[in-house]
């Protein structure tokens, strides 16, 4: 330690005299004041210094020394100073005898001054070398000098370019007149020379033969040039109108697919560009397509068009529809002269000619009359059928009527007492029966349908009239036997079911409700023989038959059910007539004892979870530390779900009685805050409870002084039923006298 | 090397010379040797950070002249 810090100190002293020379106060201030400006610049000088160490390297190095020692100078000569800093020296014998390693000084100072002869520079944390910055003023000055040279060499060169080239004065000694004489006459001899030999082969193709050939070829050639007749028939793609007379137009070949077999055909360019330009205007004026009074459209020559569905899309998918001619053929044009004929004359024949004066006017009706009325169209009447109960009217009847009339009554009979068994059969033994029963039915049918007729011929025969003209044709359409009746197993099986109250009622009756018509009407018959101008009686079908006999309905025994419970026969002993009291709520049951009070339950809250306690206190900090404060049981304790506790409260004294509601409050209440009642009201309960007690003592009976016994023994004693409360022996004779 | 300055502000300024790779305690006997307390009962703070004895200077950013509190506990 010693030896460096002693260098150190050297260079120190070395570097003391600089560091005057660089202070800026003059010698003769006094030190004080020069000192507390040295201090003062340092702090400038060391923010500085590290800003200008590296960059500027012209400076000379003594002065950058100077200003890098600076400090160590001022802290040497303020050791002295009242802020109590020791020097260098001083710290370092002290770290010394601490045990820490000196102050490195003069290490910093020699790798700093090391970096600036480098000319690298270390960032503040000492880890980067930066690029040392480089001189402006100096590149600018290279820059300058580099142009100038350049400039130099430009105009050496130019110099010694122009210097070759011959002014105007100079004299051209190579160009003179004979020269250029005899260049002349050697052309000229050249020319001659070429022609001679032309002139030579000439007579030798002469000789040969050769100039006919070519003249032949020559010959060929010319017929075989493509002249106007070759374009007779080619067809031109525009209409001849738009070629303009006497001028030239430059037709071309049209393209078209390689493959394909049409002929050629012509265009100008610029004529179908010209076409093109037209369309477009055409699209953009935007023609309202929509022609809302189908108005009659002409085109120019003012022929009315043809109208088509949708034309307007006729241009698409057809293509545009081009006029062209071929050329030298006239039938084009002739064409078309005789289409604007034909178009002229069309356009007479469609005007029809409207006379104002035959056309009288009329009133529009809302109403056809009866002219237009006959023109209508009628729709087609729906065929209704109608009820066929209008069937049976007398004439369609009548003549079956006069064949069978004679065997049907006996048959009838018969039937009645057969059909029950239809009913319980099941359904093949009616199918071997069908046969036979079906010849019966039909009797037995036809013959009250005849006889329903017959009564309804005579009591109305005004509406047999009407039904008559209607019903015929429908019965003929419908029944194709002409008056006959159709009976089938289906129906018959059906009648026999009885009335299902919707039966019809909903739209669903057909043909088989005609024979329970016919039904109503016997049996209607066979309770009232003169009633039977009714024709349909709606409560007919209700009575049941005895004869066909159904469900018996009084066989049904309502079953008695009492509403109250029996009465128990008081009577029969102690136990009946306690039962009895029971019920008429004379006696309660004993209900209160019981263990657990599961009669309240329907008082208890029906969702109600342990949960629910911690709702309210939850609800306000439940992020914090509410969930960790809760630590009871989440869930219900289900083994003792049955148990239900009958809990009663009860608030026994000091001294063992039990206190009601009131006195077990104020009980605890003088126990909570510690402080008894005065002595008064201690005395007056306690003279309360013995009075209590007195009166519980007391016997019922008798008074507190026993006056009932005494006189029970006094009656007993005088075998009176009375006392005489006086004295006065008289009175107890007269007593005596009168029993 | 740099020098900071320790003023408990009852009349004791110190001017200390260190490294700036001295740790806080290092720091705190300099100051003890010139001040005649003892360096167990120094405390030096800055605003509210006060100072750990094990850190060095460097790793506190504590640069040359600063001022630095101290107080004695």
């Amino acid at each position: 330690m010693g030896s460096s810090s002693k260098s150190r100190y050297k260079e120190k002293e070395s570097s003391s005299r600089p560091k005057r020379r660089h202070s800026p106060t003059p010698a003769t201030e006094d030190a004080s004041r020069e000192k507390r400006h040295k201090h003062r610049h340092r702090h400038h000088k060391d923010k500085k210094r590290e800003r200008t160490r590296q960059t500027v390297e012209d400076e000379d190095l003594v002065e950058i020394i100077s200003s890098d020692e600076s400090p160590q100078e001022t802290k040497m000569e303020s050791s002295s100073q009242g802020a109590g800093s020791l020097s260098i020296e001083e710290t370092n014998k002290l770290r010394a005898k601490l045990g820490m390693k000196p102050l490195d000084v003069g290490t910093s100072e020699a790798s700093t001054s090391a970096s600036k002869n480098s000319g690298k520079k270390k960032d503040d944390l000492g880890e980067f070398y930066h690029k040392p910055a480089e001189n402006w003023a100096e590149k600018a000055e290279r820059e300058k000098l580099r142009t100038k040279l350049a400039e130099h060499k430009e105009k050496r060169q130019l110099h010694n370019r122009l210097s070759k080239v011959k002014t105007l004065g100079d004299s051209d000694s190579e160009e003179d007149v004979g020269n250029w004489v005899d260049k002349n006459r050697k052309i000229e001899k050249a020319k001659l020379e070429a022609q001679k030999r032309a002139n030579m082969l000439e007579e030798l193709d002469a000789q040969f033969g050769i100039g006919d050939v070519i003249e032949q070829d020559r010959k060929e050639k010319r017929s075989q040039q493509y002249t106007a007749k070759d374009l007779k028939g080619l067809r031109v793609d525009h209409d001849i109108d738009t070629f303009a007379e006497e001028k030239q137009v430059i037709l071309t070949l049209k393209d078209s697919g390689v493959l394909d077999e049409k002929d050629d055909v012509l265009v100008n360019v610029n004529m179908i560009d010209n076409e093109k330009y037209k369309k477009n205007i055409e699209n953009k004026k935007k023609k309202i397509l929509y022609n809302a009074y189908e108005d009659q459209e002409y085109d120019e020559l003012g022929n009315p068009k043809e109208k088509s569905l949708l034309s307007k899309y006729d241009e698409e998918i057809d293509g545009a529809k081009r006029d062209g001619f071929q050329i030298g053929v006239d039938k084009f044009v002739q064409q078309k002269q005789k289409a604007v004929v034909q178009s002229v004359k069309e356009k007479l024949a469609k005007k029809r000619l409207e006379s104002i004066a035959d056309k009288n006017l009329v009133l529009a009706s809302e109403y056809y009359n009866e002219e237009e009325m006959a023109k209508f169209n009628k729709p087609k009447r729906k065929t209704r059928r109608i009820r066929s109960k209008g069937k049976l009217t007398a004439n369609d009847l009548l003549p079956i009527q006069k064949i069978e009339q004679s065997g049907s009554k006996k048959n009838k009979l018969e039937l009645n007492t057969n059909e029950p068994d239809l009913n319980i059969d099941d359904v093949p033994d009616i199918e071997v029966l069908t046969n036979f029963k079906l010849e019966d039915d039909k009797d037995d049918m036809l013959e009250k349908a005849l006889h329903k007729a017959r009564r309804i011929k005579q009591r109305d025969n005004v509406i047999a009239d009407i039904l008559k003209n209607e019903v015929k044709e429908e019965n003929q359409d419908e029944n194709g036997d002409g008056g006959n009746i159709i009976l089938n197993s289906t129906a018959e099986f059906c009648r026999t079911l009885g009335d299902i109250p919707t039966y019809g009622k909903a739209g669903n009756r057909d043909e088989d409700e005609d024979l329970v018509d016919f039904e109503k009407e016997d049996m209607n018959d066979e309770k009232s023989d003169d009633d039977d101008c009714r024709i349909i009686e709606p409560s007919g079908w209700n009575s049941v038959d005895p004869v066909h006999g159904g469900v018996d309905l009084t066989k049904i025994v309502p079953q008695e059910v009492q509403i109250l419970d029996e009465e128990p026969d008081v009577s029969t002993g102690v136990g009946a007539a306690l039962k009895l009291a029971m019920s008429k709520g004379y006696l309660d049951k004993e209900q209160n004892n019981r263990p657990s009070n599961s009669r309240f339950a329907h008082l208890q809250a029906q969702h109600y979870s342990i949960e629910d306690k911690s709702y309210g206190e939850e609800g306000n900090e439940r992020a914090g530390r509410g969930r960790e404060r809760y630590s009871g049981p989440i869930q219900d304790f289900r083994e003792k779900d049955g148990f239900k506790p009958n809990v009663k409260l009860e608030y026994i004294d000091d001294d063992g009685h039990i206190l009601n509601s009131k006195e077990a409050f104020r009980y605890l209440s003088h126990k909570f805050h510690g402080k008894g009642p005065g002595k008064n009201k201690v005395e007056k309960r306690i003279k309360k409870g013995v009075q209590e007690q007195l009166m519980k003592k007391m016997s019922s009976t008798d008074t507190p002084l026993g006056t009932l016994n005494m006189l029970q023994a006094k009656q007993k004693e005088t075998q009176s039923p009375f006392v005489v409360l006086s004295g006065n022996k008289q009175q107890q004779q007269i007593s005596k006298s009168r029993r | 090397m740099i020098e900071i300055t320790c003023n408990d502000r009852l009349g004791k300024k110190v001017r200390v010379k260190c490294n700036p790779e001295d740790t806080v305690g290092d720091l705190k006997k300099l100051i003890a040797a010139q001040t005649g307390t003892k360096w167990e009962k120094i405390v030096l703070k800055k605003w509210y950070t006060t100072f750990k004895d094990h850190i060095q200077l460097q790793d506190y950013e504590i640069h040359d002249g600063m001022n630095i509190e101290l107080y004695y506990q």
